[in-house]
């Protein structure tokens, strides 16, 4: 099969200046949207807290908020889980001169009172009379309980372990994973002990939700963290030039970096018209890019620097414009199976992964673009020194 | 030529019986994203370190200028790692010098009019600084083992752009970290110290027989109302009995009544000092001190043998008693501890990543197969076969690193099975364009490998660069996307090219004259 029946013949050397101002209006619309919000930050670089949680039953952000606004979290922000009774809760910290012991100390207090405040008066009733929560106890707690009520070790240590298994591959019914078990007749299907089950029944509840992860990264981590993907992302584009420079000459390897730095730039453009948070993975797809762009330009350039032997009669225009369209199948094939796979990681791969997956997505589609539209284009404003054939022979 | 072919299929089955072999032997080990644990970033307060090493450094100063009679107004430590001496008589400035250039060649001086300011060498400083950490980890990995975790890990996070006095801590199965921060964190400085007057309700009210200013001799401390049943401020001499440097052994008794005490014995040098202070001071007061926070003040009931040792009384709980044992065993921190980070995955949020991420990948790994079946007929069969083989070398050598895997690493993979067949591709196609030149389908094989091969390395290579990068600036689960997908690019290196080259031979290369070639 092929894309085109022969070898296509798009004049793109002559529309170059439409490509410029594409992009020219994607970042210039960026850097007004840049002027009016900021980079959605998460917590690995504005330092915080993250804490997901997940509850049994149905629950609406705006119940989540009150509560949270009741106990003084009040700068939070929740985002829920497509399709799920899972939230995210994120609160944020500044700087403050107190240092970051006291705010690791903040951090503690304020998953504690979440945990608290979400709890049903029942709940809290029970834990008062010294009840234990299977639904929010590590498998070493439950047994410790076990053998405290006269329960012998290796069956406390057994039923500890089923009950934290049980709550690890519980499903609601959609299938989803929840943490939670929601249904004490759940527990009497395992293969307890009945002596076991009995102190169970009497003594134990399952609490209505429970803390898939939490996060915390104090504010001057964050901080330096920021540096540091600024400082990577930058030495990254260096080591292509240098690459690049010395592989073909230098001003392939200025073109292909100005090609690079543009993807970084409009991928920005959309993680803030898309209000995507800034993550570490986030970074670390964006120098994913950053390879994967290169890669196609790479591809391109390799043509350019053949195409400068064999066509001695031909202009500059001629020979990049041969290049791209005899590269145009492969380019477009690659990132079509490129993007199958993210996109099956964007719709399958779950919640943590969201952002990254996202971003990958973006970022091959401008990737590919750039490859196409900017990076010969760069090349043919200095025609005459990629055109020198001296060095070739 | 078809000798070579034998030799080429040879080494692609030992390849892959040595993947296969590897991933069963060593399995790939799982992040704590994907089986549920705790991560904690600590950083060591080095400066705090050096303090208390500069302190030192000032008590032996003074104690050598009583042997030589020299006179002095002051000697103080000045910033972190200067020490000041100020009014001494202007004769003594060549007695100074010479304990100087004697006993303190770490440190360079300056004399102005009666006053000499020393500084620790630079290089010296960072020697410090450097044992502070190394000794900060070894206790905490001292602490970590005695409370039986045998997975837990702590290591120093070294590297490009990252300081050295960070500690990272990872706690695989643990989901309430709660306890194990708590032991951790706790610098376990134990001192013994003799009470001047208190218990006090206030800070003040303990100073105002003092004029607010307490003598240098002498310190205030807090008490520790959870351990000793009283609240208050109490008054100690500055300098200690014995400390916790003294301690040959700490472990949990029972008192008369059977609550949980700490038992200690002492080594013989502080054995000794001990049993001489409570000779001397029966019927007073001793305060048991614990990171500056008094824990009870006993009175001294009778002689303590230098050999016998004693023990903490209190009211504890067994859990406190058994983690102090191990703080004082394990020695105290040369400095405390701060936390930098906390990232805890509960076991249910672990699996759910990795249902997912196995999901994600054959729906990705299926979708990029078809494709090629679909667009290279025959010729896809050849790069389905490549990227089967790519994976299954991608797991091999991740076990063999014992590299972890983690949920952006398995993103990695993922990635990895959409790029890893662009070498095919780049190949396919430089078939396929000389096929339309008119070549012969045999010649179209031969120049389609050989001119596609620099620009895969090339573009390949340029991704590892980006990978490299990446590692070197992220942590963990980071740094596990970076590794799969550089294993995962070289690997198609292997597969794409070389795999896919003898597959084509073996195929075509019989066949005297070949008509056609599917791609």
């Amino acid at each position: 099969m092929n894309i085109f029946k022969k070898e296509p013949n798009f004049k793109l050397m002559n529309k170059k200046y439409y490509a410029f101002i594409i992009s020219g209006l994607v970042i210039i619309a960026g850097l007004v949207t840049f002027q009016f919000m900021d980079l959605n930050l998460g917590i690995d670089f504005s330092g915080g807290t993250m804490i997901e949680v997940s509850f049994k039953d149905n629950i609406s952000i705006n119940y989540l908020r009150d509560s949270l606004d009741k106990v003084g979290i009040a700068n939070s922000e929740i985002v829920r889980v497509k399709r799920e009774n899972k939230f995210f809760i994120k609160t944020m910290m500044e700087i403050t001169e107190t240092g970051e012991t006291e705010e690791f100390d903040e951090h503690e207090r304020k998953a504690s009172l979440i945990r608290e405040v979400f709890r049903t008066p029942e709940e809290t009733e029970n834990l008062k009379a010294g009840k234990i929560d299977l639904n929010n106890s590590t498998g070493i707690k439950i047994t410790d309980f076990l053998t405290s009520r006269g329960i012998s070790l290796d069956d406390a240590a057994d039923s500890g372990k089923k009950i934290v298994d049980l709550r690890k591959n519980f499903e609601d019914k959609s299938g989803n994973l929840t943490g939670l078990i929601s249904d004490f007749n759940e527990i009497e299907k395992l293969d307890l002990k009945k002596r076991v089950l009995s102190k169970l029944k009497e003594n134990a509840f399952l609490g209505s939700l429970t803390f898939l992860s939490t996060e915390f990264v104090g504010p001057q981590v964050g901080h330096q963290l920021r540096g540091q993907a600024a400082r990577a992302t930058f030495f990254a584009l260096i080591g292509m030039l240098i690459y690049i420079g010395f592989r073909f000459r230098p001003i392939y390897g200025i073109a292909a970096v100005i090609t690079l730095f543009h993807d970084v730039v409009i991928v920005f453009s959309f993680i803030l018209f898309l209000n995507i948070e800034v993550s570490l993975q986030v970074v670390a797809a964006i120098l994913t890019i950053v390879g994967y762009s290169l890669n196609d330009t790479i591809v391109i350039f390799d043509r350019v620097r053949d195409n400068v032997k064999l066509m001695r009669k031909e202009g500059a225009e001629m020979i990049l414009d041969r290049s791209i369209n005899q590269t145009l199948s492969r380019t477009i094939v690659t990132s079509t199976t490129t993007l199958a796979t993210v996109l099956a990681l964007f719709f399958l791969g779950g919640e943590v992964i969201h952002n990254f997956s996202l971003t990958l997505i973006i970022g091959i589609i401008v990737g590919t673009y750039s490859s196409i539209f900017q990076s010969c284009a760069w090349l043919k404003i200095w025609e005459k020194k990629f055109l020198s054939r001296k060095k070739y022979k | 030529m078809k000798k070579a072919l034998g030799w080429k299929i040879i080494l692609i089955l030992v390849v892959i019986g040595l993947s296969v072999w590897r991933f069963l032997e060593d399995k790939i080990v799982l992040g704590l994203d994907l089986r549920g644990g705790t991560h904690l970033v600590l950083e060591v307060q080095t400066g705090e370190g050096l303090i208390v090493q500069t302190d030192q450094h000032v008590t032996r100063l003074k104690s050598l200028f009583k042997d030589a009679s020299i006179k002095y107004e002051k000697v103080t430590r000045k910033g972190v790692t200067g020490i000041e001496v100020s009014g001494f008589e202007f004769e003594d400035e060549r007695n100074i010098k010479d304990i100087f250039d004697d006993d303190f060649r770490e440190w360079n001086y300056t004399f102005s009019a009666r006053l000499a300011t020393m500084k620790l060498k630079p290089n010296e400083a960072m020697r410090w600084r450097e044992q502070t950490v190394n000794q900060a980890l070894e206790k905490i990995r001292n602490r970590i083992d005695a409370t039986g975790l045998s997975e837990a890990k702590a290591q120093r996070i070294e590297g490009f752009s990252q300081k050295g006095d960070k500690l990272l801590v990872l706690l695989p199965g643990i989901d309430d970290p709660g306890r194990i921060k708590e032991i951790i964190k706790t610098t376990a400085m134990l001192e013994w110290k003799e009470v001047v007057s208190g218990p006090f309700d206030t800070e003040e009210e303990a100073l105002s027989d003092y004029g607010g200013k307490l003598p240098e001799d002498l310190v205030v401390l807090k008490m520790n109302p959870k351990t000793g049943g009283r609240k208050g401020f109490m008054i100690l001499k500055a300098a200690n009995i014995v400390s916790g440097n003294d301690l040959r052994n700490a472990k949990r008794t029972r008192n008369e009544y059977g609550a949980p005490i700490i038992g200690f014995s002492l080594h013989p040098k502080g054995g000794r000092a001990f049993e001489k202070y409570t000779a001397a001071n029966i019927g007073k007061r001793l305060a048991v001190v614990l990171d500056k926070r008094v824990l009870i003040d006993p009175v001294v009931q009778t002689v303590i043998p230098a050999h016998s040792g004693g023990v903490i009384t209190g009211s504890y709980t067994t859990e406190l008693v058994d983690d102090m044992v191990v703080m004082l065993r394990a020695g105290a921190l040369p400095a405390s501890m701060k936390f930098l980070e906390e990232r805890t995955v509960g076991p249910s949020l672990g699996a759910d990543s990795i249902r997912k991420g196995i999901y994600a990948s054959s729906v990705g790994l299926l979708l990029v197969m078809a494709f090629m079946l679909l667009y290279y007929k025959a010729a896809g069969i050849n790069s389905v076969v490549a990227l089967a083989l790519n994976i299954v070398i991608l797991m091999g050598v991740l076990a063999y690193f014992r590299a972890t895997l983690t949920v952006p690493g398995i993103a990695g993979i993922i990635l990895t099975i959409g790029m890893a067949v662009d070498a095919n591709v780049l190949i396919f196609e430089r078939i396929k364009e000389e096929l339309r030149a008119g070549k012969s389908p045999k010649s179209s094989i031969d120049s389609g490998f050989k001119k596609a091969f620099v620009t895969i390395f090339d573009a390949n290579l340029t991704t590892i660069i980006a990978a490299i990068f990446l590692y070197q600036f992220g942590t963990g689960p980071i740094q596990g996307f970076a590794v799969t997908l550089m294993i995962g690019i070289t690997a198609s290196m292997f597969t794409a090219v070389f795999v896919s080259r003898v597959i084509f031979d073996l195929i075509y290369g019989d066949r005297k004259k070949l008509k056609k070639v599917s791609v």
